[in-house]
């Protein structure tokens, strides 16, 4: 079970932008599709993932829509907005920066 | 960016707080869906049915917590709270209905009183002044002429206009009786000064406004409408002014508005007044200066100082020692009414700081009866923070009702204060509530019920839960925090109150000693009026010296009347100055020599006013037009100019008279209050109607005494005036009684506001003290009824209680006469022969308080010396 603080603050929100940039989905398709992407190693608890999409929706970055589902259920789809693909954007740059820096001081420390 | 997030934010909201019932719905649906989902997913990789629902369950760590989290996130819990405190608070205090009443009319007192004084303050010294870009406005401390005003507009390049104003008496004549009218004599830039264009057609032009240009008349909005009903067709019509037609121009929008004496219509100076234009030296023109836009005040400064000293020394006999030094309008009107508003305001702060702690002490002792709840519930997990919340919403609520409740009470003040009319206040008329009136009283709603809310919540959750679970087992004497907070409270009031009416005491003491001032003359069957002969008709002196002699003939023949009349009347606030020079004294340079009052009577003046006569002898029937010009002068002339000295036979002239015109003194005559009651006399010397040179002097004011009432004495007065000249108009009729009344207004009113003060702050005080006292009791009666049932008398437990209460009494007074000792001394400006530390008031009225303290006490105190030992014991 992977609990949030595993995430680096901040980035859960990344991640669920992320994966919305592709198509609308509900939350168990976020967790699932999640999963599949990292190759499964990242993984949101279910705990946490409703309460951080809901903040999502409060910031104006996603929106939702009740749907029937793959298995013609009503449910709850989440979709990105204008807003959110910017913020996205700008949150990507700023994670390749900080990533990148982060992985060359590694290196140096190995040379 | 941020419009773009509250298009989706501020929707979401309002449907999470509004439509709750779909949102829960929608919320539970959503994680229903997941648990069903995830269920599925368990069951596919071959879990049971009932593991994979408790599966799907524990990996969501708790459904309900994570409900919570979403409403969180959504930013809807805390108003939620918010509304749950509100409807809580509601119900408890409906529950509590003596309480809250109590609180609310204490609160509505304080701030109502404020508000009001805040409105009051608002118009006067806030608001800014009603004129275009008022901050461009400035004028000068001393009034100017206009052959000056022409110099300054040459020789300045920051000014963009320059208006120059003198209000005088003009009689309206036509149909009924003949009416004064108060006309503006004023240049064409006067309008572009102010900044105001016409309603209605247009103002004169600099062309017109010269030595013998048209007579033109704008009119003022109200009197537009009081004499010619708005009539929009009224340009082009003409009317009579002291006997000259003019013709109506236009009519100035209602916002038109002059510091000073309202003004009906307004003429060019140079065409009414071509004499008196021209002069330089008189100085008779309020000004008017808009500066252009972007010059700083310092540099128009600069600029005036350098033409000033040009004037001084281009005209040095009419234009030396002016100083003139621009002052920003609005100081210049207001300036000097600011520290006594300011003395009022405190005053006002005062009472409702009692009336706050009051309130605090009110909601320390509700407090006190919840503590057990509060315990309760804190015990049960609720973090202090919320219950903090709930308590500040109780209180914040409180606060808001009362400030609501006090705005009610602030127009009915407004309209009490209104009906004092402060004379002396300039632009107190526009009082009202308005915006910033509101605002100011929610704001201190709010803070009040913040931090006034804050002690007892504090108390409560802080010092009060642990104490209050060991102290529960028996109550004791004086021993929680709480009632250790409500003396200190009740001290504070009662230190407070003490402030407020040693103020009071002191402004009422001045105020006796005021009324018991000698004005030097007989106030008593004494009517005056003012009668002002119209120039057209009245310039040669010949014919205004007739009119005197047939009017003074007229009114002395009615039986029982006794007349005469003066330029200057006393405490009417009229007053006019001229230089002079003594005979035989060293010359002293034109412009410098000392100035001295100057009044102007005519008949048997000093006698029907009942000034005496000191030295020499009174004007006689000797006295004509054409013999010996005599004067006679009052003691603080002698005093001055001839300490010590025989000054019968000296002679004096105006500066500069040409040709010389040397008045030799006949008489001495006593000081009179001639400035108000308050005010000291100045050295002044009069002189006769019939013998002056100042043919321009046309007005006057008849004194008349007689025993008839003033209504019949003023039909019989009109009768002979109008027998003598049908178009004059008599104004400003009143019994001399009433203009010394008029002169002690200003105090009237800070004595009164100040003497209201007072009295709700005592009152809050004893509501406060008797608070509590009860409260006292409550807490011994346990320990009152040990005392009764071993033995005490009734005497014993009234004099305990009693002397409880008569220790915060002596604490908090003289906590309040140490407070005023050190306050009283700004309001000095306002007392009259007096100190602010007068021993007399600050000896008596502590002891006003404390009886008023004791009775306070007392009520409570009989009640517990009637405690039944047996009832007492029980009582837990």
């Amino acid at each position: 079970m992977s609990k949030p603080s595993d995430l680096v603050q901040g980035t859960l929100d990344l991640l669920l932008l992320k994966i919305l940039t592709l198509e609308p989905l509900h939350g168990f398709a976020i967790s699932v599709r999640l999963k599949q992407v990292s190759g499964d190693i990242l993984q949101v608890s279910d705990g946490s993932l409703y309460p951080a999409l809901h903040k999502l929706e409060q910031e104006g970055w996603i929106k939702s829509e009740w749907k029937p589902s793959e298995n013609n259920r009503r449910a709850k789809f989440y979709s990105l907005t204008r807003l959110g693909r910017r913020h996205l954007e700008r949150e990507a740059d700023n994670w390749n920066r900080l990533s990148a820096a982060i992985s060359h001081v590694i290196k140096l420390e190995e040379a | 960016m941020r419009f773009e997030r509250w298009l989706y934010s501020i929707p979401l909201r309002l449907r999470s707080l509004f439509r709750r019932e779909a949102v829960e719905r929608e919320l539970d649906d959503e994680l229903q869906f997941h648990l069903e989902q995830k269920t599925q997913q368990y069951l596919a990789a071959g879990l049971s049915a009932e593991e994979t629902r408790r599966k799907a369950l524990r990996d969501i760590e708790g459904l309900e917590l994570r409900k919570e989290e979403c409403r969180d996130a959504r930013g809807v819990s805390r108003l939620e709270d918010f509304v749950r405190d509100l409807r809580f608070a509601v119900r408890t205090l409906r529950k509590a209905p003596g309480f809250t009443l109590t609180a609310v009319v204490t609160l509505a007192l304080g701030i109502g009183a404020n508000a009001a004084i805040f409105s009051v303050v608002n118009a006067v010294l806030l608001r800014s002044l009603p004129f275009p870009n008022s901050e461009q406005l400035f004028t000068l401390s001393s009034n100017q002429s206009l052959p000056d005003l022409e110099d300054i507009q040459k020789r300045t390049n920051s000014l963009s206009a320059i208006g120059g104003i003198t209000v005088q008496a003009l009689a309206l004549t036509g149909e009924g009786e003949p009416v004064q009218i108060s006309a503006g004599q004023c240049n064409a830039d006067l309008f572009s000064a102010l900044g105001f264009q016409t309603a209605i057609g247009r103002t004169f032009t600099a062309a017109e406004d010269s030595y013998g240009g048209p007579a033109l008349v704008v009119l003022t909005n109200g009197f537009w409408i009081r004499f010619f009903g708005a009539d929009s067709a009224i340009v082009g019509k003409s009317i009579r002014l002291s006997g000259n037609s003019y013709t109506i121009i236009g009519v100035l929008p209602r916002e038109f508005w002059l510091p000073g004496r309202p003004v009906d219509v307004l003429v060019s100076l140079r065409v009414t007044n071509p004499l008196a234009a021209k002069f330089r030296g008189v100085h008779f023109l309020k000004t008017y200066f808009r500066a252009k836009t972007g010059i700083p005040l310092a540099q128009a400064r600069v600029e005036m100082q350098d033409v000033d000293q040009w004037l001084a020394s281009q005209y040095p006999e009419e234009d030396r020692d002016f100083h003139r030094r621009l002052l920003p309008l609005r100081d210049a009107i207001v300036g000097d009414v600011r520290p006594e508003l300011l003395v009022l305001f405190a005053a006002v702060g005062l009472v409702l700081l009692i009336a706050c702690v009051n309130f605090a002490s009110l909601q320390l002792a509700r407090s006190a009866t919840r503590q057990r709840e509060i315990a309760i519930r804190a015990a049960l997990g609720a973090p202090s923070g919320r219950l903090i919340r709930q308590m500040l919403t109780e209180s914040v609520l409180l606060s808001l009702l009362g400030g609501a409740a006090g705005l009610v009470l602030a127009g009915l003040g407004v309209r009490l204060l209104m009906e004092l009319k402060p004379a002396g206040l300039p632009r107190i008329a526009n009082t009202s509530i308005d915006a910033s009136v509101l605002g100011f009283t929610f704001a201190v709603s709010l803070l009040t019920g913040i931090v006034f809310g804050l002690v007892p919540a504090l108390s409560t959750t802080f010092f009060g839960l642990n104490a209050k679970l060991k102290e529960d087992t028996r109550t004791t004497a004086g021993g929680s925090t709480g009632y250790r907070l409500r003396k200190l409270l009740a001290v504070s009031e009662i230190a407070l109150a003490l402030v407020l009416l040693i103020s009071a005491g002191l402004m009422i003491r001045s105020f006796t000693l005021l009324h018991r001032v000698d004005p030097g003359f007989r106030t008593d069957n004494l009517l005056t009026m003012r009668v002002e002969l119209p120039e057209a008709r009245y310039r040669e002196q010949a014919k205004q010296r007739q009119f005197h002699r047939e009017f003074l003939e007229g009114l002395n023949a009615i039986p029982g009347v006794q007349a005469a009349l003066v330029s200057e009347l006393p405490m009417s606030g009229d007053y006019i100055t001229h230089n002079f020079v003594i005979e035989g004294r060293p010359p002293l340079a034109a412009g410098s020599e000392p100035e001295v009052q100057t009044r102007t009577v005519e008949g048997d003046y000093f006698s029907v006013m009942g000034i005496p006569l000191l030295a020499g002898r009174d004007f006689g029937s000797e006295d004509r037009t054409g013999s010996l010009h005599v004067v006679v002068v009052n003691r603080a002339f002698v005093a001055q100019y001839f300490p010590g000295q025989d000054l019968v036979g000296a002679r004096v002239q105006w500066a500069r008279s040409k040709p010389p015109d040397w008045m030799t003194i006949v008489g001495v005559v006593g000081d009179i209050k001639h400035f108000g009651p308050g005010k000291p006399e100045e050295p002044a010397i009069y002189d006769l109607y019939s013998q002056t040179a100042q043919q321009w002097k046309r007005w006057m004011y008849p004194t008349i005494r007689g025993a008839a009432s003033p209504g019949i004495l003023l039909g019989q007065v009109k009768q002979r005036l109008w027998a003598i000249d049908n178009q004059l108009p008599v104004t400003q009729v009143f019994t001399m009684n009433e203009v010394v009344a008029a002169s002690l207004d200003h105090q009237r009113f800070n004595l009164t506001l100040l003497g209201i003060f007072a009295g709700v702050a005592l009152a809050l005080a004893v509501v406060g003290i008797y608070g509590v006292m009860s409260y006292a009791i409550t807490q011994r009666t346990s320990e009152i009824g040990i005392r009764v049932a071993l033995g005490a008398q009734q005497r014993d437990v009234l004099w305990l209680i009693l002397g409880q209460g008569l220790r915060l009494a002596l604490v908090g007074g003289s906590l309040g006469i140490a407070a005023s000792f050190a306050l009283t001394r700004y309001m000095s400006h306002l007392l009259y022969g007096i100190s602010p530390r007068d021993p007399q008031t600050f000896f008596a009225i502590p002891f006003v308080l404390l009886a008023v303290a004791l009775l306070a006490c007392y009520v409570p105190a009989r009640r517990a010396a009637r405690v039944d030992p047996i009832v007492a014991l029980r009582y837990e």
